[in-house]
């Protein structure tokens, strides 16, 4: 009981996580700029902004170390590739375009995308329902869609083939491979934001990639929902087919559904959780979860997913059927 | 009728953006190319020799950049083509100062782990013709007095107070093109292939012809 009670507020959790994260998205360049100050031993010669820059940091940051010069250098990056207190972290895809760019493996590259495959492979889609910095935008995104319909302008309407991802994926890696570049670098949404943000706070001024995100985030406010995500990006495909055979799913519960079809409605990627269809698509984001009146889905240990058990025993549909039964 | 009316008007639009672009078409053909010479770009300390293995090699993470105490290291935006997101210096914006944290934090091969002194990222070249005390205008010294790696890489000429000189020991870090007060920049960071000296003028142009030396990069 308690475990499910908790499981109520993990939506929360996610959202609190990926706010932190792309909190540090925009925090980490402005603790680089604080280290160029005193890297450059020349705080009298900063302008009034510079120098409001380096004071908050020092604020925020003196309680905890000593040295920012080399001791900040802990923590940097984004989610496309960072280091973390000495543990190199990158996203598989990264690998994935450099194996396919340089036709050999680097073997210490490879290991630093180790944790995130083992636990994409124990968990699935958990990338991009919990860290991708992406997702938040995408989400207030599809938010504003809501709005929008709610105000009566057919939004987002479209579906296409969930399978159109794994095409990108194959045809970004023939592209890294003809021109021996990694051209995910330049199409994967979580890469550009990490990229632009520091661009923007520390070399001043976005580069080519901010309007390629944006074109993104319209394309899902205009012609389908978290498109762009569902149908075009090759991370999430890696992702997909990393967590085919995942442990942890999401199931129903038979005995406790009413067929409300709240899940299906408040589920980004198009799922049907009342049908008992979560497939290789579903990021774990637990929205469904969340939403759900009579804690009929839950987080189980499960290898496959469940075939359709039929409508919920608390439905309308399941009494008749019994009646008809009788 | 609908149709073909819309392929009238189509057609004829057409035809008309392409006939007020004709003359700008010409123009352009007619024009000669003016091309300054751009800022030297030079590559990062410990990259990859080959460039094509480097844009193999290179993520895009920026990770080079966000650790780097001067800020020296700028990445291709919009304009790299090819190279979009791959890290570069420009030495007359800020110079290296061969600190090593970009070659420990790269999570690929693009950034080996060198010493400061076997760093080849090209060599100082001085125009004897701008720098102020080769042609007798001034006293300067300010490339000489900035070398990280001292007497070595660029020294004063013997006997001759204030003319800067460099030497086999020099790895091309950009700091004295950083600190050079002479604005066209009479020292700049090239391919080791180009010498130390600019070579260019009258003389030296007759010279290279009888040598048969390579073609003049100027």
């Amino acid at each position: 009981m308690s475990w499910m009670l908790i499981q109520r507020h993990l939506n929360k959790l996610r959202w609190f996580i990926l706010s932190v994260i792309f909190g540090m998205l925009i925090l980490i360049p402005f603790l680089h700029l604080y280290q160029t100050y005193e890297a450059a031993h020349a705080y009298d010669l900063l302008s009034p902004m510079e120098k409001t820059i380096s004071d908050s940091m020092e604020w925020l940051t003196s309680p905890f170390i000593k040295d920012p010069e080399t001791e900040l250098n802990q923590l940097k990056g984004t989610t496309w590739s960072g280091t973390l207190f000495g543990l190199k972290l990158s996203d598989p895809l990264a690998v994935v375009g450099q194996v396919a760019a340089g036709k050999m493996i680097y073997l210490p590259f490879l290991l630093t995308a180790l944790i995130p495959i083992l636990l994409s492979i124990i968990f699935g889609r958990i990338f991009c329902g919990w860290i991708c910095p992406a997702t938040l935008l995408y989400e207030l995104n599809d938010n504003l869609a809501a709005w929008l319909r709610r105000a009566g302008l057919p939004v987002s309407r479209h579906k296409f083939d969930q399978r159109l991802k794994y095409l990108v994926l194959v045809v970004g890696i023939i592209i890294s491979m003809l021109t021996s570049t990694i051209a995910f670098a330049a199409m994967y949404p979580p890469a550009i934001l990490g990229r632009e943000i520091y661009y923007a706070i520390a070399l001043s001024g976005f580069g080519a990639g901010m309007v390629f995100f944006i074109l993104t985030l319209l394309f899902d406010l205009m012609v389908t929902r978290r498109g762009f995500c569902r149908y075009v990006c090759p991370g999430g495909a890696l992702y997909s087919l990393l967590g085919r055979f995942r442990i942890f799913r999401i199931k129903r519960d038979v005995a406790q559904c009413n067929d409300c079809a709240k899940c299906n409605v408040v589920c980004q990627f198009g799922l049907d959780p009342l049908r008992d269809d979560f497939s290789q698509e579903c990021n774990n984001c637990t929205a469904c979860i969340a939403v759900c009146p009579t804690d009929a889905l839950s987080f189980t240990i499960n290898i496959k997913d469940q075939a359709f058990q039929g409508p919920g025993h608390l439905g309308h549909l399941h009494r008749k059927h019994q009646d008809k039964g009788e | 009728m609908k149709r073909r009316s819309f392929m009238q008007k189509f057609t004829l639009s057409l035809g008309v953006i392409g006939f007020t672009a004709l003359p700008f078409g010409v123009s352009r053909l007619l024009t000669p190319r003016l091309v300054a010479e751009p800022h030297r770009r030079i590559p990062l300390p410990g990259a990859l020799k080959d460039r094509s293995e480097f844009l193999q090699a290179c993520i895009g993470c920026g990770l080079c950049g966000e650790v780097c105490p001067p800020r020296c290291i700028q990445f291709h935006k919009s304009d790299g083509g090819k190279e979009s997101n791959t890290p570069y210096i420009d030495p007359a914006h800020k110079g290296c100062i061969l600190c090593g944290y970009c070659m420990e934090v790269c999570p690929t091969e693009a950034l080996t782990i060198t010493p400061p002194r076997e760093v080849d990222m090209g060599v100082a070249q001085i125009d004897r013709a701008a720098c102020y005390p080769w042609v007798d205008q001034g006293v300067c010294g300010a490339c000489v007095s900035i070398c990280p790696l001292g007497e070595t890489a660029i020294d004063f000429e013997f006997g001759n107070f204030y003319r800067p000189d460099v030497k086999d020991a020099c790895v091309g870090c950009g700091l004295c093109v950083e600190v050079c007060p002479e604005p066209s920049l009479p020292i700049r960071v090239v391919d080791r292939s180009e010498g130390k000296v600019a070579r260019h003028g009258v003389g030296f142009r007759q010279l290279d012809k009888w040598q048969g030396g390579q073609r003049l990069k100027y």
